[in-house]
């Protein structure tokens, strides 16, 4: 029982400090209520989704690779945790991205389940 | 009692100009500030804004009577006279900017010099998220004081009985005799 504690204590602690792109993954699943799916998050990335642009317009389809804006041509740092350690560490800023990128490709905010899926898919590239 | 009223010169053109040409570039970024399709012409549109703004800043020392800086410095004293006059229904009678308005054109251009400012240097990779949070910070604040700016001149405009808005586009005001043209600072 004290171990369990002990382990939360250090969960919660953490928590506050900084998330880890793991984290991420464990709260849009909890969110959705389902597991994600890495094959449905590559897809969902991948391809336009009713918009102008997909995820990819941006972020290229190996997001292991630095990406290109599709409007001002500037470098964007690539978005998988394996080629970036600063990508998601920071629920401000994931929520915040989130929110602006899929309005941009969806013109709606995403699913709970879609951003499990693309969070299981990019946390699978090395 | 003498009700005659007179026509006042107050607004030259190019503060006028600058006015509304402030309010299209300002609304025209933070209507696009949420998208990266639209970030090209948020960014024509803080230009836009900033070049605004340093024409103000230079055209408060070398313009119109009523336009110069000197004309309405915030004043403590003098900003809670008006306030208290304005909850008493008894409004103090400014030809130019009150003191109330006074306040918000500083903080207006304030913010809009941080806005443009942070907003350039995050386009330009410089200063990484403090820089991000800064510019979100700064135009909120900008468009905070915009609301107020617009209740003031609502509530002044019922209070004085005069139109502010169309003043500022006339450039004339309508005054009865019993105005002073003292400055509001």
């Amino acid at each position: 029982m004290r171990h369990i504690l002990l382990i939360a204590a250090a969960v919660l602690a953490t928590n506050v400090y900084a998330e880890t792109p793991r984290d991420f993954l464990t709260r849009f699943e909890k969110e959705a209520g389902a597991p994600a799916s890495a094959e449905r998050g590559a897809r969902f990335f991948t391809t336009k989704q009713g918009g102008e642009w997909s995820c990819a317009s941006c972020h290229t389809e190996k997001p292991t690779q630095p990406g290109r804006h599709a409007r001002t041509d500037k470098a964007i740092t690539p978005l998988a945790p394996a080629a970036n350690a600063e990508r998601f560490t920071d629920a401000a800023k994931v929520d915040k991205w989130f929110r602006r990128n899929c309005n941009d490709t969806l013109n709606r905010v995403c699913s709970p389940q879609e951003k499990a899926d693309v969070m299981a898919w990019l946390l699978a590239l090395k | 009692m003498n009700s005659e009223t007179t026509a006042v010169r107050v607004w030259d053109l190019p503060t006028r100009v600058f006015h509304w040409s402030l309010v299209a570039s300002f609304a025209t970024a933070f209507i696009t500030s949420e998208s990266e399709k639209l970030r090209d012409i948020h960014v024509v549109a803080g230009y836009a804004l900033a070049g605004l703004i340093a024409f103000r800043l230079l055209w408060g020392f070398v313009g119109g009577a009523h336009s110069r800086f000197a004309d309405f410095l915030p004043a403590p004293g003098k900003l809670i006279d008006y306030l208290k006059s304005l909850l008493a229904r008894r409004p103090q009678h400014y030809v130019g900017h009150n003191p109330a308005g006074a306040v918000a054109i500083f903080l207006l251009l304030a913010f809009g010099v941080i806005a443009a400012a942070s907003g350039w240097a995050t386009y330009n990779e410089i200063g990484g998220h403090f820089m991000e949070e800064l510019h979100e910070v700064s135009s909120n604040g900008m468009m905070a004081v915009v609301a107020i700016h617009i209740a003031g001149v609502i509530v002044s405009s019922w209070l004085h009985g005069e139109n502010l808005v169309l003043a500022m586009i006339t450039g004339w005001k309508k005054m009865r005799s019993t105005t002073h043209e003292n400055p509001a600072g």
